[in-house]
């Protein structure tokens, strides 16, 4: 059977909602034992790498290489300077101006 | 509201390339505006812009995003605890707000005021499950909002940017992940894994583009995470 790109849609969805709210009704108040409750901190921050990782280097199946030593020093950068402040949006407003900078440059 | 401001800022440039891109593929405006509400996922909406515009088999399209979209899986895993005492028809409808942006930031905040203690009064963790909530909401409602209205306007403005400063508005969502990342970082463990995690992703990608950056990140988590374990027990022997 032939799906329009619509009803695809739809159908996608539905199962981007069924992953979001299954945890949401299961598991409400409860807390996880300390060991597992650790083991889903650390698959969160890995897929939050994970997505920062290919946001940055990557361009579908190719790795940008033209552009990635930039933005892996933009990043660096990005790093450091909110270890130093304590500050999100000062490092990635630093790591902004670097990007664009370099991209002027090249 | 104020802590989903970076994030809305985030997602304008996000939003709009996803509008202008879902244009130059050939979708129509419904369904770019049903695709970034109902489905309400950057990543999974960019991976399969090209198979469903080429109509390529819907099985495809339907796995390529669920794989993508399985990252919720352990994001909204994590929030659940914090929502003790909510309604679950609250929880049912606003899961949907549920994305990497709108997970982050609440998430780290409410690590700040951890979920409440069995033994407190059920009153007194129920309104904490509400108050929490409505953080959650109030960054994940606004950030969606943002993202529908973004994809709208980039399909009907579809205007290129000039390079450098669509280079740096692409820096944006990446650089302020990495940001809260290092500033609530509190041991040399997650230091470790998130090294780990952003150096494996690339090889990951380039053998599937679609899913290998989602296995090499649940690879190295289970690694960390056992190996930390292994750690603890030799610890505990000795």
């Amino acid at each position: 059977m032939e799906l329009t790109r619509i009803e695809i849609i739809l159908i996608m969805g539905l199962m981007a909602f069924a992953v979001r709210v299954l945890p949401q009704v299961c598991f409400v108040g409860r807390q996880f034992p300390e060991v597992w409750d650790r083991l889903l901190r650390y698959l969160s921050y890995a897929f939050i790498c994970g997505i920062i990782s290919i946001t940055l280097f990557m361009s579908g199946a190719r790795f940008e290489k033209e552009a990635a030593p930039f933005r892996a020093v933009a990043l660096a950068v990005t790093i450091i300077i909110a270890h130093r402040t304590k500050s999100a949006v000062t490092g990635m407003l630093t790591g902004m101006i670097l990007v664009l900078l370099s991209s002027l440059v090249r | 509201m104020k802590a989903a401001i970076p994030i809305w800022i985030a997602f304008i440039p996000s939003s709009l390339a996803w509008g202008i891109a879902a244009q130059a593929h050939g979708l129509t405006l419904d369904e770019v505006i049903l695709m970034s509400a109902w489905v309400y996922s950057g990543p999974g909406q960019f991976a399969v812009l090209v198979p469903l515009a080429e109509g390529k088999s819907a099985l495809q399209v339907v796995v390529t995003g669920f794989l993508m979209n399985l990252r919720f899986l352990p994001m909204s895993a994590a929030l659940a605890p914090f929502f003790h005492g909510v309604n679950r028809w609250v929880l049912f409808f606003s899961a949907h707000v549920i994305s990497a942006s709108s997970f982050i930031v609440p998430y780290f905040q409410f690590q700040k005021d951890p979920a409440g203690e069995p033994n407190e009064p059920a009153a007194a963790r129920s309104t904490a499950g509400y108050g929490r909530l409505a953080f959650f909401l109030g960054v994940g409602a606004t950030s969606f909002t943002v993202w529908v209205v973004g994809t709208a306007a980039g399909f009907a403005a579809a205007l290129g940017c000039p390079p450098g400063f669509e280079e740096a508005m692409k820096f944006i969502l990446p650089g302020y992940f990495a940001g809260l990342l290092v500033v609530e970082m509190k041991c040399l463990t997650m230091a470790l894994l998130c090294a780990l995690s952003l150096i494996a992703a690339i090889p990951g990608a380039l053998v599937s583009p679609r899913w290998g950056w989602l296995v090499t990140a649940i690879g190295t988590a289970i690694l960390v995470w056992g190996w930390e374990q292994w750690s603890l027990h030799v610890s505990k022997s000795s």
